[in-house]
Parts: structure tokens; sequence; C-alpha cells
């Protein structure tokens, strides 16, 4: 009698069923689709990390290398488990090409290596470490889709060619937001090519099993060892590698959740309402002494069924819009280990989100005990408050508005040129990075004084890197890599305080501020000086800020010209142009300038440099956020659609009286357009500024993790404010448009009748 | 005669003051009384489909008020019946399936259930309304529906049968009918406690109990129902109802 019941109830409410269908479906596959693809990629990432053995702790150094002194600390240090310097020969990508494609205007840093001896191998597409013949070479996977290639293409350096024998994946620079890429070749041709470019140095350590990385950080520094360059260890390498994909699960991770939330709502109005209608059969059951149990379970079983339908049509629907999600993922870091258990996790959690409904379905249903059998069978009481039902609509419609404009203003803000300056780079239009000279000094001044007198130019600033010991107020002490120079003139975006305007005040990027335990207001020593002998200088900590530039690393400070000091380690020189719209041929006019200059230096153009850092990602978001504003839209229209429907159904007996009384169909649908317009413009505008505000510091967690601290939405007016807006009530009033039909279909004689 | 029901003070909200009274196995009784006398409170209270302030309740061995709502769900299921004014029945099951509605919920077994169906049957037979198995709720009449509410109200045999003004959506010829199954099962031995305002349905139980601002007034005993007496029944009725202010 139950499945006649139920299958009754579905025929007589088809609306009903197919809405809370549909909610239950949307909300599976969004959280099948997030934990198969965050476990998908997890698990590859890990895959790929152990397969190909990264390091653990990774110093990038240029410069002259004292290798002894490594093997030294190498074998006194009782967590090392294996040491090895391996060599990147960074080329000018000037002189790249890979088929027909230039790299000049590449913003990463190419260079050959050949295949290391113990540890952090280059692999196939197969997982495989690469043995390399001479004459070839295999290229970052990265670059395949980017530039089109395939096997047997060639690759120039200059007027040396390289044949392409097959593409890497390397699990420290598989990212692109990894700044560096590495090519393999043969050792031969390593050496036959050394003449090319500049080496750095890889410094790396495999440590043992449980050994803390930033302890063995600070033993390193301590020891006076190579680190010219920047310090990366393996929990970064794994952040990076799941940044740019991750961000785009996150986005949808973070729409599932409230995509589940809404749908909780919406079905607990929908059961609320059927409750409401159903309330006298149910005061009957009661009185014919049908226990509280039985009377749940006929609801519950209707609603445990729809969960299954749910559930599978989720599963459905979540299985073929991973597949392309997956498979740029796979293609970047290889094949998940265990498909079976991405597929179990996923179900599982396709499982707690139907879960978490029936547990909302089960605890509305408790409105059914405190209603007594008489106050049930003669009306008294109600299940649903009838106040709060218009509010329910501006509810779910400032949630979806929310919903659609997050990802979208989180997209707008990572394509903005401005975001640079919450990754710890300045406001400027145009970067120059010099780097691998013993000149560097006389070079940079060159450049600069060059940039100076030239008239496209508005204003250059430069920034010298080097490395310094710095004494905290307890007395331990620690290396700090210290930009110097003007910060105020391009600055990056400060999460806390602000620039140093004196030598006695510094910056701390963020990362450095939360493991030396500092926050604005602190005070640090800083020994000036070669070595640091020289003199000390105590500084205030006078601003904070993000940066995800040479490890996360770094500060800014703007001391007096110290003769004695060491030579920078790098410099940069920040450049705008009095016309904005000349940065792409001053940029070229400059690469091709510094070409003769015997040094590493990169001209760029920084919205290439954003384009290329988080290009993907911003594809990736912008995915998502199509995925949202679709799976949202139809959210609302369901919402909107079943409301109206729900309402008109609760107040049908009023309905038929105003036509009894004379009102036509039309006046009463507009009654009911002005009151759910009048709700969902509320709503609307209140989900505008959920968006902005929360929504931005909800985004601002989430690209926290991106090292973007501080962050602030940069917005694109005419989406937020006309086209996200025009979205929502086009599909409210369509939705509203269809429901209020069933108005036509109102008798008014209905009012009369005692019986429906 | 044995004394099935016994009521002992029973007070609810200002509404039953003190109401005492008792109802013997087999008697077909009539409460009657303005509106908003207490009537129907009084026959959800003694039926345990409403919590009473205090006082006893007494169904045989068993006492209603101090019962938990599971327990006094368990004792409404297979101890009493009930029929309702409005014709209450579940708008997705047939006529069959909402006479069947309190044995699937008594016993789920598969042979109880085919017991029931064919008592269920039988008892629609009996009522006349054998052919209307397989309509929907919508699609017959009040008294019809009526008529199949009883059918449910008997299907587990209950003790005693509680009515809330059961011909007081039905029209004449339908009261009759409706009347006439009342009787009928009064007659197989069931006893019936029903609230009434129609002093023609009063004439027909074998007591009626008349109630004023929640208190009993007046108790008229009619005895045992025949056909032929019936017009001395309805104005002994009547001349009663006067008397108390009716």
């Amino acid at each position: 009698m139950q499945v006649r019941l139920i299958k009754n109830d579905f025929k007589n409410n088809k609306l009903v069923t197919a809405a809370v269908i549909c909610f239950m479906s949307v909300s599976a596959a969004l959280m099948g689709l997030s934990v198969m693809l965050f476990g998908s990629l997890l698990n590859s990432i890990d895959r790929l990390m152990e397969t190909a053995e990264t390091p653990d702790f990774l110093q990038m150094h240029s410069g002259e290398i004292d290798i002894s002194a490594l093997n030294e600390f190498s074998a006194s240090y009782p967590g090392v488990k294996k040491m090895q310097i391996s060599t990147f020969l960074n080329l000018e990508n000037g002189d790249l090409s890979l088929g027909e494609h230039s790299l000049a205007d590449n913003t990463q840093d190419n260079g050959l290596c050949i295949q290391s001896s113990s540890f952090d191998y280059l692999l196939d597409l197969d997982g495989n470490r690469i043995r390399v013949s001479q004459g070839s070479v295999f290229v970052p996977i990265c670059y395949r889709d980017e530039y089109d290639l395939k096997t047997g293409d060639p690759m120039r350096i200059g007027t040396q060619e390289l044949t392409i024998a097959g593409f890497l994946r390397d699990s420290q620079m598989n990212s692109m937001m990894a700044s560096s890429k590495r090519f393999l070749v043969n050792e031969q041709d390593y050496v036959r090519l050394k003449f090319l470019g500049d080496e750095e140095y890889l410094i790396e350590f495999k440590l043992q099993e449980g050994e803390d990385v930033n302890a063995f950080s600070t033993a390193y520094g301590d020891a006076g060892l190579p680190g010219n360059g920047p310090t990366i260890t393996y929990p970064l390498i794994r952040l990076m590698n799941a940044l740019s994909d991750g961000m785009m699960i996150l986005v949808i991770l973070l729409v599932s959740v409230v995509i589940l939330v809404i749908s909780i709502l919406c079905i607990r109005y929908i059961l609320l309402t059927s409750l409401e209608k159903d309330k006298r059969e149910i005061g009957m059951m009661k009185a014919i002494g049908i226990s509280r149990t039985d009377i749940h379970s006929l609801y519950f079983s209707k609603f445990l069924i729809l969960s299954v339908i749910g559930a599978l049509i989720g599963v459905l629907c979540a299985l073929p819009v991973s597949i392309p999600m997956r498979r740029q993922m796979c293609n970047l870091y290889g094949m998940p280990e265990n498909m079976g258990l991405i597929f179990l996790l996923s179900a599982a959690g396709i499982l707690a989100v139907e879960g978490l409904i029936l547990f909302s379905v089960h605890r509305t249903l408790k409105a059914t005990d405190k209603l007594t059998a008489v106050e049930a069978l003669y009306g008294i009481g109600r299940f649903e408050n009838k106040k709060n039902r218009y509010l329910f609509i501006a509810v779910i419609t400032a949630a979806v508005t929310a919903l659609i404009l997050i990802p979208q203003n989180i997209a707008s803000t990572l394509a903005s040129p401005r975001f640079v300056t919450y990754m710890g780079i300045g406001s400027s239009q145009i970067r120059i990075d010099i780097r691998q000279t013993d000149r560097i000094e006389e070079i940079t001044g060159t450049i600069l004084s060059d940039i100076k007198k030239d008239e496209q130019t508005n204003g250059a600033v430069l920034m010298e890197t080097r490395s310094y010991r710095v004494m905290l107020e307890d007395g331990s002490e620690y290396s700090l890599l210290i930009e110097n120079g003007d910060h105020s003139q391009y600055p990056v975006s400060y999460s806390e305080g602000s620039w140093p305007e004196g030598e006695d005040e510094i910056a701390l990027s963020m990362l450095n501020a939360s493991e030396l335990g500092l926050g604005v207001g602190d005070y640090v020593t800083i020994r000036m000086g070669q070595n640091g002998t020289d003199k000390t200088v105590r500084c205030r900590i006078c601003g904070i800020y993000s940066d995800i530039t040479n490890g996360g690393k770094t500060a800014k400070a703007r001391f007096e010209d110290d003769e004695n000091s060491e030579r920078p380690m790098w410099s940069v020189i920040y450049v705008t142009l009095k016309d904005p719209n000349e940065a792409a041929s001053w940029t070229e006019r400059y690469q091709d300038l510094v070409k003769s200059y015997d040094a590493s230096i990169r001209v760029t153009d920084i919205a290439n440099y954003v384009n290329a850092i988080y290009g993907q990602t911003i594809t990736r978001i912008q995915k998502a956020a199509v995925l949202t504003m679709f799976s949202s839209a139809l959210v609302l229209a369901v919402v909107v659609l079943l409301f109206i429907r729900l309402t008109i159904w609760q107040e049908r007996n009023d309905c038929s009286l105003k036509k009894a009384l004379g009102f036509i169909s039309a006046d009463i649908r507009i009654s009911y357009l002005k009151r759910s317009a009048m709700y969902i413009l509320t709503g609307m505008a209140a989900g505008v500024f959920l968006g902005l505000i929360p929504g931005q510091n909800l985004a601002g967690m989430l690209l926290g993790s991106l090292g973007a601290s501080g962050f602030h939405f940069i917005i694109d007016p005419l989406r937020t404010f006309i086209l996200v807006p025009l979205l929502i009530i086009t599909v409210a009033a369509s939705a509203a448009w269809i429901s209020l039909k069933e108005i036509d279909r109102i008798k008014a004689y209905e009012c009369c009748t005692g019986r429906e | 005669m044995k004394v099935l029901m016994k009521v002992n003070n029973l007070c609810k909200n200002n509404i039953l003051k003190d109401v005492s009274f008792s109802v013997d196995e087999g008697e077909m009784i009539a409460i009657m009384g303005p509106s908003g006398s207490g009537k129907s409170t009084l026959l959800y209270n003694v039926s345990g489909m409403d919590q009473a302030d205090s006082g006893e309740v007494w169904l045989g061995d068993t006492e209603i008020v101090q019962l938990s709502e599971d327990d006094k769900a368990r004792l409404r299921l297979t101890g009493m019946g009930f029929v309702f004014q409005q014709m209450n029945m579940l708008s997705n099951l047939n006529i069959l399936d909402n006479i069947l509605l309190p044995s699937v919920h008594a016993d789920k077994s598969r042979a109880f259930h085919a017991k029931q169906k064919e008592k269920a049957l039988q008892l629609m037979e009996q009522f006349g309304i054998r052919y209307l198995a397989d309509r929907r709720i919508t699609e017959v009449s009040g008294g019809q529906l009526q008529r199949a509410c009883i059918c449910r109200s008997m299907m587990l045999s209950p003790r005693i049968l509680f009515a809330d003004e059961p011909t007081g959506a039905l029209n004449q010829t339908a009261s009759e009918e409706v009347l006439r199954a009342f009787l009928r099962i009064n007659a197989a031995g069931t006893t019936i406690l029903m609230v009434t305002h129609d002093s023609r349905v009063a004439a027909k139980c074998q007591r009626i109990l008349y109630i004023l601002d929640g208190e009993i007034r007046g108790e008229l005993t009619l005895g045992a129902y025949s056909e032929a007496e019936i017009t001395n029944r309805q104005q002994k009725t009547a001349d009663w109802l006067k008397m108390m202010g009716w």
C-alpha cells in the first residue's frame, strides 16, 4: 500500500516531485564532481611526486658553489636521506622556439637539464624515467597544448636544433604557477649547448620520513651554505601543483555547499507546504491511531526514493562533466593511481549529500509530532509560517545571486593586471629582472639610466634583493631576502600596515611574518655589510604583504646605500609608460636591447606575466563560473516556479473567491507578480551585496591559499551590476510567468464547494 | 450490563469541568449540547486524541489519560474506531486502500493483509459500497465516503466507536444511510459514543448526555432502539432537550 501511496503521490504532484529530484540531483552532481576532481587531482599529484621522488627541500643557487661544504653538511645532518646537486641551464627565451612558435613572449624561466641521478626524476607520460638519446629533447607537457606540439617537431635554441622525442612531467615545475620549466636533454647535448645559457644549481635534499622540513631549512640557512636564490619545500611544490586546478575545484566545492544549503531549504519548504496541505489527512491518521513512526515513514520513504533517484541522476551528470576536466588534469599530472577509490569517495560524497538532505527531512517531519490529532484535524496551528513564505524566496534569490557573482568576481580579479600587487609584484606595467651576472650593479645602472632617458617612460624604480642576517628580539637569527628600494612608487598590496618609509622600517611577506611569529609594530635587527658584520639596524615592522615570488619568503626595506654590502642576488626594475598601449612594443624593443648584456635579463609586460602565471587558473575558474551560473540559474528557476505554484496551491481558495467576486486571471497574476518581484528584487540586491562584501572575504580565504592576502575584488561593473541582475530577473520572471498560468485553471466556483 | 468506559472528573482548559460518566458495553450514546459547550472536546479527551489536564478515563482496565502518546495511538488503532464530520481520507489512495489503512499499520504480515482485505470487502458489501472499492475519494458522494469511513473504523473490530457529527456534512438521504450503518454495527455489539447536533439522530441512541459549559447537565435514557417507537422517542427527546434549554 505504501508503494501505491507514494506512486500516486508522485503522479499527483509531478512538479513537486520533479523539483525535489532536481534539488537532490544538482546537489549530488556538484558534490560528486568536486570530490571526484579533488580525489583525481591529489591522487595524480601524489603519485607523480612519489614516482618522481620530488625533493623535500630545494635551494636554487646561482654563482659559485662549495660542494664539499654541502657534502659535509649533508653527512652531518641526521635527517638527510639523500642529497644531489642538479644543474639547470637557463636559456634566453628570445633564442628559443618550439615547432614554429617562438618563446620570446614566454614569461617562464626555460632551461635545459639532464636526468637526475638519484631522485627528482623527470618522467614520461607513462610515468617512467626518461632516457634521452643524443639530439633529442623532452618538452614539458604544459607546452604540448599551448604550442600545439607533437613528437618529431623541432626545438631550436639559437642556431642549434633538437628533435622533440616526447613530453615530460616534472613533479616540481609542472604547474604554470612554477616560474621555471625544465627541458630534458642528453648529457652530451647538455655539455655541447652549455655555452648558450647561464647555469644555475638546484641543491636538492630528500629527508628521512617525518623530518621537519622547516627545521632543516633553518639549519641549512644557519650553516651559511649556498643560498643565492629561492628556497622551495615539498609542501610548497605540492601546493603549487594543486593550485591551478585546485582553485577551480574549490570554487565548484563552494558552489556545491551553497547549492546543498539551498536544496535543503527548498526541500524543507516543499515538505512543510505538503504537510500543511495534508494536515487533515495527518490528523486523521493520528486520530485513528497510526503511530508517529508510521506517519514519518510514509513521508520519509517518499523522500528516500527521491534521494536514490537524485543520487543516480547526480552520478550520471557528474561523470560526463568530470571527463574533460579530469582529462586536463591527467595530461598534466598523469592518471590517478586508484580510480576505484576515487569513485568510491565520490559516491560517499553523494551519499553524504543525500544523507544530509534526508536528515533535514527527518527533522522537518518532527513538526508532525508537535501537532495533536485534534489540531491537525481542525486546521489549528501551522507547519509553515505564512509570514516567512516570501522571505524564503528573497533568501534563495540572494544566495543564488551571490553564488553567481563570487566565482565571476574571483575570475575578473585574477584577470586584472592589478591583481599582481596581491602577489608581491609592484603595480607597474613592465618589470625587468636582472640575474646571474658578476656585473649586476653596473648592468642594472646602465639599463636604469637608459630607461630614465627614454621618452616613452613615465617612471622607473630599482629594487635590489640581497640576503641579510636578521636577529629577532629573542636573540635567534635567520637569513632573509630583502628587496631594497623605493616601495612607495609601485607598491604591492599590504594586508596590514604600509611600505617602509625609512631605513628603520621593514615590511615582511605573509609567509615570513607567520613563520617568524612577527606582526606590524614588532622589531627585528638587520645585520648590514659584508657577511653581516659591519653594523646593525633595528627596524620596526611597518607592513605585511602577500608574495608568491621567490618561494614567498621576502621582505621589503629602504636602506640607504651601503657601500660594503654584498652585491645583489638579483635586481628588478619596475617601469611605467606614458602611453600604456605601447607596453608590448616597448617590451619587445628592450628584449632586443638587453640581449647585448652578458646576463640573464628578462623584460616582462606584466599583463602577459599575469596571463602566463594565472592564465590556466583563470580559464579553469571561468569554466567553474559558467558551470555555477547555469546551475544557479536552474536552481532559481525551479525555486521560483515551485514557490509560486505552492503559494497558489495554498491560496487556491482565495484566488477562486476573487474570481467569484469578478477579478480576472490577469489581475490575480499581477498581484502575485508584484509581491514576488518585490522580494526577488530585494533578494537580488542583497545577493549583490553578499557577493561583493562577504563574498570577497570568502574568496579572500580561497585566494589566501594562493598567497594573496588582504584581497579586494576587482570587479567588472557591467557584469556585476547589469548582466548578472538581468539574468536573475529574466530567469525569475520567466519561471514566475510559467508558474502563474496555474491561475487560469482555478475556477470561480471552487470556493463554494466544500470539498476539493 | 458491564461498564466499558468510565470517565472520572475529567478537566481540560476550563472547557471540560469535572466531567464524569460511564458507557456500558454495547451501548450507543449521543452527546448533545450547543456549539462551544465542549462536546467535541469531551470526545477527543476520552478517546486520547487530546491530553486532558486532570481526571481519569478508563477503557476496560486501561487508564488512557496517563498513557504516552504512542501508547494512546496504539490503543486508538486497535481498540477504538473513529468517524468524523469531514470525511477524512488519504487522497492518494483509493477507497479500498483507505479502508485498509489501519490494518496495514496494525499488523504488517501478508496473511493478515489478505484476511483484512476480505473483511474490508465484506464490510463494503454490508454498507452498500462494494462497487466503489477502486474509486478515488473525489469520485464518490459524501454519504458513500462517510460509509467508507465507517468501514475503515470497523476494520480492527474496535471495542468502542467514536463519531463526531458523522451526519453534520450530509444531506437527509445520506444521513439516514449513515445512521442505518451505525445502528447496524451497534446491533452487532459495537459500543458507540457519538457527538451530534441532530435530535433525530440522538433519538435513535439508547442514552443522551446533555453538556453545557463543560459540564454534564442532564441525561436521558431512551432504551434499546426499535423502529416502531421512533415517533415517540423523537418527541421524548425534543421535550427533554427543550427542558434542558436547547
